[in-house]
C-alpha cells in the first residue's frame, strides 16, 4: 500500500515538472547571480557594523550612567517594534525629504575611491538607506544577545577578579568579555542568519537585491517557478554557510573543553 | 493639512474602506496577526511535540524540514504561496490565506525548536516518573510535561507572537490591505509628507507590539498560574 | 503507517486533480454574482482612491463597471500595482485586469488581451532641463515600475541607462523628487496626470518624445474565450454609444486636471 502510494506521488510530480518550461536564459541567470552577490554584499557589512554597534549598545545598556541607559533602552524599544519595511522606507523616503538639498545632492554624486590597484564605486543611496536601516535594527537584537551573553556569565567570575585585584576594565577586558562572546556566538550566528534573510526587504526601496532579481526575472520571463526556486535555494545555501561554520567553531570548542553531553527524554 | 482633513485619512488607515469594502488598515493587521498567532502555536506544538518523539530518518526530515522554513526569507515564502499555492492546486485561495499560511509556517518552525528545548530542559527525570506511573506518552506529555515547558516556552512564544505583528507588514508586497499597504497609498496619494507619514506607522506599530506583547504574556502567566504552581522570586 | 499512506494518496490525488481542467469562467462568474477585477490604486486616473469616498475610481474601473453590468453582477476590486498583475490574473485571485494594461507579444504567451482600449507611448518626466532627447537616456539613471513595458523598452533601446525599478510610479516619482534618480518613464497620459497632482508641479517637465507607440487593453485569462468575447462586445458597444468617449471626457476632458485629446478610439486600426 505504501509502495502504491509513493509510486502514484511521484508519477504525480514528474508529470507536473515535464510540463514545465526550460531554465532560464543565461542573461536572467547572471541578473540572479548579480543580485546574489549584492545580497551578500549588503549583509556582510552588516554584519560588521551591526556587530560593533551592537557590542557598544550592550556595553551601554548596563553602563554605570542612568542617562545613557535609559537612552540605550529607548533606541531599543524603538527600532524593535517597528517593521523593517516602515523603517527602510522612512529613511529612503522620509529622510531624503528631511536631509537638505546639497547633502542629498552630495550622497548621490557617485565619489570613487582609490586603494591601489581596487577602486570602491560609491554605492547608490538605495545601498546606503538599505545599509544604514538594516543596520540601525540589527543593531538592536545583536545587543541584546550580547547582553544575554554578559548576564549569562556567572556572578562569582566577578568577585573572583575582583579577589584577584583586577580593575572594571580589566575584569571587563580579560574575564567577562571573553566568556560572554562565548556564550553569545550561537544566537548570534542565528541573528547574522536573520540579518540576510532581512536584506531581502531593500527590494522595496529598489536595492537590486537577490528578490529583487528574482521578480524582475519573474515578471520579463513569467517562468515563477525557476526564478524564485533559484532565489530560494541561494538564500538557503548562505544561510546553510553560517550554519556549518557555526558547526565548525562548536566542534572546535567542544574539543577542547572536553564536550557536552546531551540527554534525550524517554530513553533509547 | 488641517486637523480635519486628517480624520477621514485616520479613519481610513484605523479599518479600511470597511464597511463599504473589505475590512483593511490596522484592523486587518490585528486580524492578520491573531490568526497567524493561533495557526502558528498550533503548528509549533506540534512540530515540537514531533521533534520529542521521533527517531531516525523521520526525525531527520522533520529536522530538514524546520530548518528549510527557518532558512528561507518571509518574503520569498509569501511570493511562494501567493504564486504557487494556487496554481499547484486549483484551490482559489483569497490573498489574505496565503499570506496567513506563510507567516504561520514560519512561526510554527520557530515554535517548533523552542517547544522542543522546553520539553527537553525538563530532563529525564519527568518522563521516567510518568512513564513509572504507567500512563501513555500522550497522557505524559499533556498532563506532565507541557504545563512545566510552558513556563520555559512562554518567552519565546511572545517574542514570535510580536515579531508577527511586524512581519504583517509583508503582506503589503502582495497586494492585501493591511496597515502598511494603506499607508503607502495615502503617502502616493498626498506624496509630501512621507516622513510624517512613515513616523506615524512606526508609531503606531510600537503601540501595537507593546500592547500584545503585554496582553500575552498577562494571557499567559494567568492561563498558567491558574494550576496552583507555586511562583519562586 | 495507514494515515501516512492515506495521506500521500489524497496528495496524488491533489496533484493529478490540478491537470484537469475546471469549468468555463464566464459560468463561474455568473454563478458567484460577483466580477473579480484588478485596477491600480494609485495611479489617477486610471485608478485611484477618492479621499472622499476611501474607494477606489478612475478611467479603468469605468470601464469595469460597464462589463460587470453587462454579464449582471457586482463589480469587485483588488487594487494592484504593476508587478502584481499578471499574478492575480494565472493564479485566479481576479477574472480581468483593468490595470492600463499594454498589450506585447510576450505576455499574450501567458493571457489573452481584449481589443485595445486606449493608446500611449512610453514617455519620461524629468525636473526642468534636464531630459532635452533620448540620446542622454544612456547616461542617466532612471526611474521605473516594476513589471512595466516601459522598463523592457527602455532597458532595451538604451542598455546604457541604469534604471532603478520600483513597486509603483508614486514611489518612482518620490525617488526622482529627491535626486536619487534623474528621470522617471511611464506611459505619457500616465505622467500628464501625475504632474497634474504634483504640489510642485512648475519644477518638472514631461519632454515631448516617446519611445515607443503602445495598446492597452483589458487582461484575460488564457482560454476563456466565452468571457473575452463579452469583454469585446462591451467594449465596442460602449465606443458605439458614445459612452467610452464619455468615460473619457470625465478624466482626460478639458474640464478635468489633466486634459489630453483623445486619438485613440476603440476599434481604431493599430499603428505598428
Amino acid at each position: 500500500m505504501t509502495a502504491a502510494g509513493l509510486f502514484y506521488l511521484c508519477q504525480c510530480i514528474s508529470f507536473w515538472m515535464v510540463t514545465m518550461n526550460a531554465w532560464l536564459e543565461p542573461r536572467y541567470v547572471a541578473w540572479i547571480w548579480r543580485g546574489f552577490a549584492m545580497t551578500l554584499v549588503l549583509s556582510a557589512s552588516v554584519i560588521v557594523c551591526a556587530t560593533l554597534l551592537g557590542f557598544a549598545l550592550a556595553l551601554a545598556r548596563s553602563a554605570r550612567a542612568a542617562a545613557l541607559r535609559r537612552a540605550a533602552a529607548g533606541y531599543v524599544l524603538i527600532f524593535r517594534n517597528s517593521p523593517l519595511l516602515v523603517q527602510l522606507l522612512f529613511w529612503y523616503f522620509g529622510a531624503a525629504v528631511l536631509l537638505p538639498d546639497n547633502v542629498m545632492t552630495w550622497l548621490n554624486t557617485p565619489h570613487a575611491v582609490t586603494l591601489g590597484p581596487v577602486t570602491l564605486d560609491w554605492p547608490t543611496f538605495e545601498f546606503v538607506a538599505g545599509w544604514f536601516g538594516l543596520t540601525c535594527y540589527s543593531t538592536t537584537f545583536i545587543g541584546e544577545e550580547f547582553r544575554a551573553g554578559m548576564r549569562g556569565v556567572r556572578g562569582g567570575q566577578y568577585q573572583a577578579a575582583a579577589a584577584l585585584g583586577l580593575t572594571r576594565f580589566a575584569t571587563l577586558r580579560h574575564v567577562i568579555l571573553p566568556q560572554a562572546v562565548r556564550i553569545a556566538t550561537p544566537p548570534l550566528a542565528g541573528q547574522y542568519m536573520n540579518v540576510i534573510k532581512n536584506s531581502s526587504l531593500t527590494m522595496a526601496i529598489g536595492l537590486a537585491e537577490l528578490s529583487y532579481s528574482s521578480r524582475q526575472v519573474e515578471t520579463e520571463t513569467l517562468k515563477t517557478f525557476q526564478s524564485f526556486g533559484m532565489a530560494t535555494l541561494l538564500y538557503i545555501a548562505a544561510i546553510a554557510a553560517i550554519e556549518v561554520a557555526l558547526l565548525i567553531w562548536q566542534r572546535r570548542g567542544a574539543y577542547q573543553s572536553g564536550g557536552s553531553r546531551f540527554v534525550r527524554p524517554g530513553g533509547s | 493639512m488641517s486637523a480635519p482633513d486628517w480624520l477621514p485619512i485616520l479613519r481610513y488607515l484605523l479599518a479600511g474602506a470597511f464597511p463599504a469594502g473589505p475590512l483593511g488598515g490596522v484592523a486587518l493587521t490585528v486580524a492578520l496577526t491573531l490568526a497567524s498567532a493561533v495557526l502558528s502555536a498550533l503548528l509549533g506544538l506540534a512540530g515540537g511535540i514531533a521533534l520529542v518523539m521521533t527517531r531516525g530518518a523521520l526525525h531527520m526530515l522533520l529536522l530538514a524540514v524546520v530548518g528549510f522554513f527557518r532558512a528561507i526569507p518571509v518574503l520569498m515564502l509569501i511570493f511562494w504561496t501567493f504564486f504557487l499555492m494556487p496554481v499547484l492546486l486549483h484551490i482559489d485561495v483569497p490573498g489574505l490565506a496565503t499570506v496567513v499560511c506563510a507567516l504561520a509556517l514560519i512561526g510554527g518552525a520557530y515554535l517548533s525548536h523552542s517547544v522542543q528545548a522546553g520539553i527537553v530542559a525538563l530532563g529525564d527525570g519527568q518522563w521516567q516518573a510518568a512513564m513509572s506511573l504507567g500512563i501513555t506518552h500522550a497522557q505524559a506529555l499533556r498532563h506532565v510535561l507541557l504545563p512545566q515547558a510552558v513556563r520555559t516556552m512562554t518567552p519565546s512564544f511572545v517574542n514570535q507572537w510580536v515579531s508577527l505583528i511586524k512581519d504583517t507588514s509583508l503582506a503589503y508586497i502582495v497586494g492585501v490591505p493591511e496597515f502598511t499597504f494603506l499607508a503607502n497609498q495615502v503617502n502616493s496619494r498626498l506624496m509630501v509628507y512621507p516622513a510624517q507619514i512613515f513616523l506615524f506607522v512606526g508609531l503606531v506599530y510600537l503601540v501595537l507590539c507593546g500592547a500584545f506583547q503585554w496582553a500575552v504574556t498577562r494571557l499567559l502567566a494567568g492561563t498558567f498560574d491558574a494550576g496552583g504552581q507555586t511562583r519562586s522570586r | 503507517m495507514k494515515t501516512w499512506t492515506r495521506s500521500a494518496a489524497v496528495l496524488g490525488l491533489l496533484l493529478t486533480l490540478s491537470g484537469v481542467a475546471h469549468a468555463d469562467r464566464l459560468d463561474d462568474i455568473r454563478k458567484a454574482g460577483v466580477l473579480r477585477v484588478a485596477t491600480f490604486d494609485s495611479n489617477p486616473p486610471f485608478g485611484f482612491v477618492d479621499p472622499k469616498t476611501n474607494r477606489i475610481v478612475g478611467l479603468d474601473v469605468d470601464y469595469a463597471r460597464a462589463v460587470a453590468a453587462k454579464l449582471g453582477v457586482k463589480l469587485e476590486i483588488q487594487p494592484t500595482n504593476p508587478a502584481n498583475r499578471i499574478a492575480f490574473l494565472k493564479s485566479n485571485k481576479v477574472d480581468l485586469v483593468f490595470a492600463n494594461f499594454t498589450i506585447t507579444d510576450e505576455r499574450r504567451k501567458e493571457i489573452d488581451f481584449s481589443t485595445p482600449y486606449f493608446a500611449s507611448g512610453t514617455q519620461f518626466i524629468a525636473k526642468k532641463g534636464v531630459l532635452k532627447s533620448p540620446q542622454q537616456l544612456g547616461s542617466l539613471r532612471i526611474g521605473a515600475d516594476k513589471g512595466t513595458t516601459n522598463e523592457q523598452q527602455v532597458r532595451a533601446q538604451f542598455p546604457a541607462a541604469t534604471i532603478v525599478a520600483y513597486d509603483d510610479t508614486p514611489f518612482a516619482f518620490a525617488a526622482l523628487r529627491a535626486g536619487n534618480v534623474q528621470a522617471i518613464t511611464q506611459d505619457g497620459p500616465k505622467l500628464v496626470a501625475l504632474l497634474a497632482n504634483v504640489p510642485d508641479k512648475e519644477k518638472y517637465e514631461i519632454p515631448p518624445f516617446t519611445i515607443s507607440n503602445d495598446y492597452e487593453g483589458v487582461g484575460v485569462p488564457k482560454n476563456e474565450a466565452r468571457l473575452l468575447s463579452v469583454v469585446n462586445e462591451t467594449l465596442v458597444n460602449l465606443e458605439a454609444n458614445g459612452n467610452a468617449a464619455k468615460i473619457y471626457d470625465q478624466w482626460f476632458g478639458p474640464a478635468s486636471k489633466a486634459p489630453l485629446p483623445r486619438l485613440f478610439r476603440i476599434g481604431d486600426p493599430q499603428k505598428s
